[in-house]
């Protein structure tokens, strides 16, 4: 063999090869959304295909795929009791597809193996479309799209096909995004597929001791903030999500469902206008700044508690624009079913009821009482801490009493315990507190690690007010971070991530990569399409100019297509040298017989020299030299000379014309 | 094969599309540029199933808006037509120098010969070249030196095998689509009988036949040993250095004298002509080889002592073409 440098050696791969590459592409970019099992069926019976190749092992047979099938097949209906859904058809693709496999013999049956590549990778679009999946998307259309090429031409090198590959999507690549902003969108679904469930992230329904703690861990996005004019203060960021009202002595849950009236406000202060990019959470509400003045999409509604509660599930990114402003008043009495939702007692925590009682008799009125609470939780030699112990089972007792540590959710569980026990319409509010600036995108990003606890009071004439009792144990946690307060919370790569300014700079240029992708690429609809037209100068931008501009861009792009790919086609166009001669044929042609097509410059130069003997000299020396020139070896420096003085010789030629 | 109920329409609507592609072309002069005008192209079975995964993807991006998913289909539907224009790229512009089917005798591997040559710098893959109903040869052309393809084609019965047009065709380079093009250039190939029988060569003028055995014998002055062609006859092979394993090899002799035998399909008495012919063939195959001159006889034929290869070649095709129409030698082949 012999020996080449590594650069040149292309290793073939068997088409086989390339089908199981670009299948195993696709089962991978599902592994953590399908069971465990799915992909590990799929990867096995990759390798089991592979090595029976390999070792010229017999395939099972008929019988033995089917009945493989039918198990498979029913595990599958045992897990997700359906195969009408997203993750089951997902999984049910996987095995039934790796199955396939076994009976993989033909080009056919690979080319299938390829397609069911590809509708794993669109499985896996439809399910995540973050920014950080993207390039894997890619890597696994590109491994597809060479598989498809080697597959096809069979004995093609691994890079060659990469490269064919390669070089067509990237071709294609402008087409694509064209294609993406002009093809019409549907404004809705039109054929729904039950959606499983799935696993809801962020702030839930529900707070209990601890809960707040698994959140304060998770440095992911939740949202991110833009507002139009000036921010609000840190310490005036209250993120309003889930309004809690139920307890039961040691879980604070939403309502118990019954209809509360809504008490009209009054609006104080400035209005802040803001939009908001909220993260899928799979769980209905919308976050706003406390306290948000209307709806802002149709199929939200304002509650009563100042909710901002969707008919749907939030299952992809969305954003909307919203207004709140910072200080209300009432201008309603409360009603008396929401003041009895919120002076509802738990049974058992007496040592608290009774400290409320005291509290409130020596206190002149409601507000100071809340003073003096507030007085007590300060005074109190309460930790703030996100490593509490646990609590007992008078959770609030024991905390007032003996623990006296903990974060957020412990003190407004105890305040509006508290509040309650003194006959004072109280409830827990949890969201999220403060945000983090990003100057490269100009936005607060708000983390689920601040998520926050805090409470709400009725004191009449002023309605609802804001306590967060957590300000007057740790004071700093309005201004900062639970992270900065408490950077032990942190895992070792954040705090890594966070030490120094060039990485924080990175990240948050990273962040607003992600805020970008999310607002201009996968939020991108139709309403978006029509902005784009009337950017572009459309007056009045409807599906018609959409189609217009499509097609415009298709046409287009296959006309450039088509020119540049038949340019590369086409012959060479003939030299210096061949031109000299040609020119040469035709000012012979005028005085002697043209050249025939056969015939050589030397044969040709014996028959001119027949018919017209008086320039047989001149002719026979230009065209030897021509027959030299272009036959004949020269050295590079001296045939460019040669050439030219040929040309040169052509171009000054002048024959007589015969005489008649 | 199963049956397949479509398939003898199929074969009509090919034979349609043939006649309509030969009307609309007419016939080829070579050497052919292929140009755009007649190259046709269409999705392969695996580009139909492509497009409908497409449809597919494009359904449920939209169901879901999803922007990924959409931009995805978008992306391999664009690289679906760039895949169309890559595989006509690859069949725009080829020449096709020359097209011949040299003679051969029956029974042996014929073969017809396609010349491409690639005048553009751009590099061509898997360039298939078939005749009607048989499989094709590939060929990559990646420099701008001619290339040349054989085209198995089956040479059973002496006389002349007409092939009317071949196609050159190309799926390169993803297996999508599938581009190609007829060229009319009619080829004949002219199958000589196969050499066969075992009478001696009739000697001079052929008025003693079989008196003299050829082959060997010692008026022949001893040349030397060339590799086996096909038509040399078993006696000439030198066996014994076969037997030490050396290639099939023939003793060649040098001309004795100017030995004049006249082939005479009359005198031969097989009732079948075949088999005359074939022993004729074998004469002449064996002369030529021994380099003696001899002429031949044939109903309506004379062609008169000679020899070398030119010579060989009219006494075969006579004899190929013997019974047919092109019989007499009136046909220039």
């Amino acid at each position: 063999m012999p020996a080449a440098a590594p650069s040149e050696v292309d290793r073939r791969l068997p088409p086989l090869a390339w089908a199981c590459a670009a299948f195993a592409g696709g089962v991978l970019l599902n592994v953590d959304r399908v069971p465990p099992w799915a992909s590990a069926v799929a990867l096995f019976l990759i390798a089991w295909r592979l090595t029976s190749e390999r070792a010229g092992m017999r395939l099972p047979g008929t019988v033995a795929r089917a009945l493989l099938a039918l198990a498979l097949v029913a595990i599958v209906l045992l897990e997700f009791h359906t195969v009408n859904g997203l993750a089951a058809g997902t999984a049910l693709l996987m095995v039934m597809s790796g199955l396939k496999l076994l009976e993989t013999r033909a080009r056919r049956d690979q080319f299938v193996m390829v397609g069911a590549g590809l509708s794993l990778l669109l499985a896996a679009c439809l399910d995540r479309q973050s920014l950080a999946r993207a390039p894997l998307y890619a890597l696994a259309a590109w491994l597809a799209c060479s598989a498809l090429a080697a597959i096809a031409s069979e004995g093609l090198g691994v890079r060659a096909a990469l490269r064919l590959a390669g070089g067509a999507l990237l071709i294609a690549m402008p087409l694509a995004v064209l294609l993406f902003l002009f093809f019409p969108r549907l404004p809705g679904a039109f054929w729904a597929i039950p959606r499983g469930a799935e696993a809801t992230t962020g702030l839930s329904d529900t707070m209990s001791p601890g809960s707040i703690v698994k959140l304060v861990a998770d440095y992911e996005p939740a949202f991110r903030v833009q507002f139009a004019s000036a921010a609000p203060a840190p310490e005036e960021r209250y993120w309003r999500g889930p309004v809690l009202h139920d307890f039961d002595g040691h879980t604070w849950r939403r309502s118990s469902g019954a209809f509360h009236p809504r008490e009209r406000l009054q609006y104080i202060g400035r209005p802040y206008r803001y939009r908001v990019a909220l993260e899928p959470t799979h769980q209905r509400w919308w976050l706003a700044l406390d306290t948000p003045a209307q709806s802002p999409a149709s199929n939200v509604s304002l509650t009563y508690d100042n909710q901002l509660v969707a008919a749907e599930p939030v299952r992809e990114p969305l954003s909307y624009d919203a207004v709140s402003y910072l200080r209300t008043r009432s201008l309603e009495p409360l009603s008396a079913s929401s003041r009895r939702e919120d002076t509802a007692r738990s049974r058992g925590n007496p040592a608290a009821l009774a400290l409320a009682q005291t509290l409130r008799e020596r206190a002149g009125s409601d507000a100071e009482f809340v003073t003096a609470t507030l007085e007590y939780l300060h005074r109190g030699g309460f930790v703030y801490s996100l490593t509490p112990e646990p609590l007992g089972a008078d959770a609030i007792d024991d905390f007032l009493f003996n623990t006296r540590t903990g974060f957020c959710g412990h003190y407004a569980s105890a305040f509006v315990t508290l509040m309650r026990a003194a006959g004072i319409p109280a409830h827990v509010v949890t969201g999220y507190l403060g945000g983090e600036w990003n100057p490269v995108g100009g936005y607060f990003v708000v983390r689920q690690s601040d998520a926050h606890a805090w409470a709400e009071v009725w004191l009449e004439g002023r309605g609802w007010t804001r306590i967060d009792p957590t300000a007057v144990v740790a004071p700093e946690r309005l201004r900062r971070g639970v992270l900065d307060l408490l950077p032990d919370a942190l895992t070792t790569r954040e705090r890594l991530l966070r030490s120094s300014e060039w990485l924080t700079r990175l990240l948050q240029q990273w962040d607003a990569a992600n805020a970008w992708w999310s607002d201009h690429v996968v939020r991108f609809d139709y309403p978006a399409q029509l902005d784009l037209l009337g950017r572009l100068g459309v007056r009045s931008p409807d599906v018609r100019y959409l189609g217009w501009a499509f097609m415009l861009a298709l046409t287009l792009w296959l006309a450039i297509i088509a020119w540049h790919i038949g340019r590369a086609a086409r012959p060479a166009p003939p030299d210096v040298l061949s031109r000299a001669y040609a020119r040469l044929c035709r000012k012979l042609a005028r005085v002697a017989p043209a050249r025939a097509l056969h015939q050589g410059p030397l044969s040709y130069a014996e028959a001119v020299s027949a018919r017209r003997p008086d320039l047989a000299l001149p002719v026979r020396a230009l065209l030897e030299r021509y027959a030299h020139l272009r036959y004949g070896r020269a050295d590079a420096g001296v045939r460019e000379e040669s050439i030219e003085e040929f040309r040169r010789a052509v171009a000054g030629l002048s024959l007589p014309r015969p005489r008649q | 094969m199963r049956w397949n109920p479509v398939a003898p329409l199929l074969v009509l609507a090919r034979e349609r599309a043939a006649a309509w592609m030969r009307r609309r072309q007419g016939a080829d002069l070579l050497p052919v540029a292929l140009e755009r005008r007649r190259l046709y192209i269409l999705p392969t079975g695996t580009g139909v199933a492509f497009a409908a995964l497409l449809f597919l993807m494009l359904i449920a991006g939209l169901n879901y808006g999803n922007s990924l998913a959409l931009f995805l289909t978008f992306l391999l539907g664009a690289f679906a037509l760039v895949a169309m224009q890559q595989c006509h790229r690859n069949l725009l512009g080829i020449a096709v120098l020359t097209v011949s089917a040299p003679a051969v005798f029956a029974r042996a591997r014929g073969a017809v010969h396609v010349t491409l040559a690639n005048p553009a710098g751009l590099a061509r893959y898997r360039v298939e070249a078939a005749l009607p109903e048989s499989p094709a040869v590939a060929a990559d052309l990646t420099s701008p030196e001619p290339r040349r393809l054989e085209l198995p084609l089956p040479a059973l019965r002496r006389g002349i095998v007409r092939i009317e047009r071949l196609r050159l065709a190309t799926a390169h380079p993803f297996g999508l689509f599938r581009a190609w093009t007829w060229l009319h250039v009619p080829v004949e190939m002219l199958v000589y009988p196969r050499p066969a029988g075992s009478l001696p060569m009739p000697a001079e003028s052929g008025a003693r036949p079989g008196a003299r055995s050829r082959g060997g014998s010692e008026a022949d002055e001893w040349q030397g040993l060339r590799p086996f062609r096909d038509g040399d006859s078993p006696r000439q092979v030198d066996w014994k250095a076969y037997a030490r394993e050396a290639p099939l090899l023939v003793k060649e002799y040098s001309p004795a004298g100017s030995e004049l035998r006249v082939f005479d399909f009359g005198r031969l008495t097989d009732p079948d002509v075949e088999v005359r012919l074939s022993q004729l063939a074998r004469w002449v195959v064996d002369a030529e080889a021994h380099g003696e001159r001899y002429g031949l006889a044939l109903p309506g034929v004379w062609l008169p002592p000679d020899r070398g290869p030119e010579h060989r070649h009219r006494c075969l095709a006579a004899l190929a073409l013997f019974g047919t129409e092109g019989h007499a030698g009136s046909r220039p082949v």
